[in-house]
């Protein structure tokens, strides 16, 4: 999507941090931070559909509730409904620092520190439709409060101008009068979800967050409900911030889309571009592992071993525990080399310590000299992946004790490939392999 | 059914499992909901049969039917039988794969009343047939995780949170496996002494407390720890064989300490440690992600190749089933409405539904709100009159399709329930060449 002049940015996210405190002890003191939004940039545009996929746990939800409000970020801004020249504006506020364009610009534009006449404006501006359309419609209401909510707190309509236009929204979601004074349950997962779109459209809303709103429905429906909210989009306009994890659905909806990796973008670009010749390692882990009617069976693969912990991110690339593309660049670090040793009970029962320099130079102590030389000799062997060997610049074996020290490593970032795209590898394209 | 070009093997292969007119109905305060009503396929031996269909349309109750998991009542047990027809280790080659047993290492089970020779009980087959909707609840619990065995949706659920993973798995080897338990601990299951008749006991779980303070005393002690060991041994090496890293550390874990496809793989090695014939897989990937999904599915197939099971798998995700499964059986509303080769059916589908179906799945082709969705929703089963369950909602039907059962026919390669491919004697033939919309 190509901006011009009278482009006007709908959310514009710069460097989004969402982190959650981890309690413990019986003073519930914080001893750790969840990072499920751990740094994410980008601008959403008005009247496109964004795509945001990952797998689950690596912090699509969260971002898309931090995008909608509700939650305050941990640090970084989101901005709403720029200009081009503002938006230009705020880039170059940021770089600065502090100053007073970007207090001017905040306080009109930064989400969590708007105003109350701003804040309603964004409120009503921002609307969501969740998953679970079960937990999302309250149970004791029916369908006429339940979209007409909006708009009775909006001071819109009320009395029967309020019903004509539930009833005119109920009918442009496919649905009718004759369904005005039901309960949500009365309904099937279909009609469900038509409902929660038909409130969150009520008030005619600059941006829609549509958090994996067709998971729950099977394929059929799944198809009626797609072709409507394309149609709605078509006929008013509306943004959409699309977060799903099926990659078929995303690649049907979207016009720009965002992979998500453990709480930070690991590439983003445009729809068919990004399937067809994707950068990131997990970007074509994610394809390959998708089952497709038309693709044949040869690329089909899973993906070995398990997202990191959230409040651990590995160093470098986040990706590189488990890409098979890994390099001595990708950050490999003693956390890699304390997950070998759990996967080897014979030697992880000795480990008696783990004193760390830094995230990449340690002392690994044990409770005798065998199990340390037998550290060092696997360290050596084919049982850790080449690039992680290549990566120690240092070993050294003492009594029950084994310092490593491997290459340092920056975090790598997101940089621009060329045409709207973004990736953050270190890597400047895969290897050609399907 | 007739052999499609592209699988030869697998679909001569001896039937493992047949299911007859099946019929599962369920009382409700609206009626009876006819959930399953007239199934009929089979299952032949090593083969992935596919079930795929809606929400709904009596997929789970068929596959629950099998171990008879349907809770009855609110279910009713209509009619239909589901004829299991076990296999065992083929004796010439001990499993191997010999001419014998055409490389498979099984051999049909003969019928105990004929020894294989041919009577009425197995209808002149020589096989053991075991209807398992008749059969008595003792004979059918020899079956359930032995000779036929289930993988559940959500792993979170089919597991119990209090206990172990080593203390669950070994369950299936205390209840199926007991003799080969005594006969690794060095104990005679023959024998009818004392100690043994304890200690036999324990191995199938069935100790007292007055028995348990017996078998920790030091004379029996060491059986009872022998007897531990043997199942820890198969347990760990269940584990391993669905790749799971560190299988005795895992033992010691609870299912909650374990990810989503983790929790699977062990439902998995649940399911074959004894080797079934028949392996019911129940949306075994919907609660996971796709990247770990892939991981599952590679395993199963993997698994499957190994021990020459025959699995029913069941999904409403149709790009998945092309995936999985050689055959692909499609259900709609309580009926299978078209059934035969996975790639044939994916490739041309011949009801209007499987190409509802398969046009409604989001592909490169599609342009963008122009997707092929079915309108309407699967129609409520409460005692439907006779007319094809899919008219409502099916772009070509005539009058006929809703004062008739369509029945399943042979189109081509496969079998189809439509009166576009058999006109009915009676009145006009629906045609794709004519659209009602």
């Amino acid at each position: 999507m190509t901006a011009t002049t009278d482009q006007r940015t709908v959310l514009a996210v710069r460097d989004l941090k969402k982190h959650f405190p981890i309690k413990d002890g019986a003073l519930q003191r914080v001893v750790g931070q969840v990072r499920a939004v751990d740094g994410v940039s980008f601008d959403l545009q008005r009247g496109e559909t964004l795509g945001l996929v990952g797998e689950s746990g690596c912090g699509k939800t969260t971002l898309g509730r931090v995008l909608a409000g509700l939650e305050k970020p941990t640090s970084g801004g989101v901005y709403f409904d720029l200009s081009e020249s503002q938006r230009v504006e705020l880039d170059r506020a940021l770089r600065a620092g502090q100053g007073e364009d970007l207090a001017r610009l905040e306080a009109s534009h930064r989400v969590d520190r708007l105003d109350g006449t701003n804040w309603r404006r964004f409120r009503r501006n921002t609307q969501m439709v969740f998953q679970d359309s079960f937990s999302s419609l309250n149970p004791r209401h029916l369908v006429s409060d339940i979209v007409g909510r909006p708009l009775r707190v909006y001071k819109e309509a009320s009395g029967s101008a309020l019903t004509e236009r539930v009833v005119g929204l109920l009918e442009q979601v496919g649905l009718g009068r004759q369904h005005l004074y039901r309960y949500p349950h009365q309904f099937s997962g279909g009609q469900r979800q038509r409902i929660s779109i038909a409130r969150a459209l009520a008030l005619d809303p600059e941006l829609v967050i549509l958090d994996e709103p067709t998971s729950a429905l099977d394929v059929s429906v799944q198809a009626q409900i797609l072709n409507l909210l394309h149609e709605l989009q078509q006929s008013r306009g509306f943004t959409f911030l699309f977060i799903t994890h099926d990659l078929s659905v995303v690649r049907h909806m979207a016009d720009r889309i965002a992979v998500m990796y453990l709480g930070r973008i690991a590439e983003s670009g445009e729809t068919t571009e990004l399937f067809n010749e994707p950068i990131h390692p997990y970007t074509e882990a994610l394809l390959r592992a998708n089952p497709d009617l038309t693709a044949d069976d040869e690329g089909f693969r899973g993906l070995e071993g398990t997202v990191p912990d959230p409040a651990r991110p590995p160093q470098g690339c986040r990706f590189h525990t488990r890409c098979e593309y890994a390099t001595p660049d990708c950050g490999w670090e003693i956390d890699d080399v304390v997950l070998q040793l759990e996967d080897t009970p014979a030697l992880f029962d000795k480990l008696a310590g783990v004193e760390r320099r830094s995230p990449f130079d340690a002392d690994l102590e044990f409770s005798d000299s065998d199990a340390a030389a037998g550290l060092a000799t696997a360290l050596q062997s084919e049982d850790v992946p080449a690039s992680m060997r290549a990566a120690i610049e240092h070993v050294s074996v003492g009594a029950q004790k084994v310092s490593i020290k491997f290459r340092e490593v920056n975090e790598v970032l997101l940089t621009p490939r060329g045409n709207d795209r973004l990736a953050a590898c270190v890597l400047d394209a895969l290897p050609k392999r399907y | 059914m007739t052999a499609p070009a592209t699988n030869p093997p697998k679909t001569t292969a001896p039937v493992v499992a047949s299911v007859r007119d099946l019929r599962v109905h369920f009382k409700s305060k609206g009626g009876i909901v006819h959930a399953v009503d007239g199934v009929d396929f089979d299952v032949r031996d090593g083969e992935t049969l596919g079930l795929v269909g809606e929400t709904g349309c009596g997929k789970s109750v068929t596959a629950r039917s099998f171990l008879r998991l349907v809770p009855m009542p609110p279910g009713i047990p209509v009619s239909g039988s589901i004829i299991f027809r076990p296999r065992q280790r083929c004796s010439s080659c001990d499993g191997a794969g010999c001419p014998t047993c055409a490389g498979t290492g099984r051999v049909v089970s003969p019928c105990p009343v004929c020894a294989g020779s041919g009577c009425d009980t197995c209808e002149q087959s020589g096989a053991e047939t075991i209807d398992l909707l008749t059969i008595p609840e003792r004979e059918l619990r020899s079956i359930r995780g032995n000779r036929i065995a289930m993988i559940f949706q959500d792993p979170g659920k089919a597991l119990n949170p209090a206990l172990s993973i080593r203390k669950q798995v070994a369950e299936v080897f205390y209840a199926h496996r007991s003799d080969e338990l005594l006969v690794s601990a060095g104990i005679d299951p023959g024998s009818g002494s004392m100690p043994t008749t304890l200690l036999r006991r324990r191995a199938t779980q069935q100790s007292r407390t007055l028995e348990s303070v017996l078998l920790s005393l030091p004379p029996l002690r060491s059986g009872r720890t022998a007897i531990s060991e043997a199942a820890d041994d198969r347990v760990a090496t269940a584990l391993a064989e669905t790749q799971i890293p560190n299988p005795r550390a895992v033992m010691d874990r609870y299912p909650h300490e374990l990810s989503g496809g983790m929790k699977q793989r062990v439902m998995i090695a649940m399911a074959l440690a004894c080797d079934p014939d028949l392996l019911i897989a129940d949306e075994p990937t919907t609660a996971l992600d796709v990247t770990v999904q892939a991981r599952i599915i590679e395993l199963i197939k993997e698994l499957q190749q190994r021990h020459k099971t025959a699995v029913v798998y069941i999904s409403h995700d149709l790009s998945l089933v092309r995936k999985v499964a050689d055959r692909t059986a499609v259900m709609y509303a309580g009926r299978i409405v078209e059934v035969g080769d996975s790639e044939q059916i994916f490739h041309e589908p011949e009801h209007p539904y499987t190409r509802g179906l398969i046009d409604a799945i989001p592909g490169a082709h599609h342009e963008r709100g122009r997707l092929a969705a079915i309108e309407g929703t699967v129609p409520e089963l409460i005692d439907p009159e006779p007319s094809c369950r899919f008219a409502g909602r099916c772009d070509y039907a005539a009058s006929v399709c809703w004062t008739h059962d369509p029945t399943l026919g042979p189109v081509r390669d496969r079998e189809v329930a439509c009166f576009i491919h058999h006109p009915p004697e009676h009145g006009e033939a629906p045609s794709f060449d004519r659209t009602v919309r």
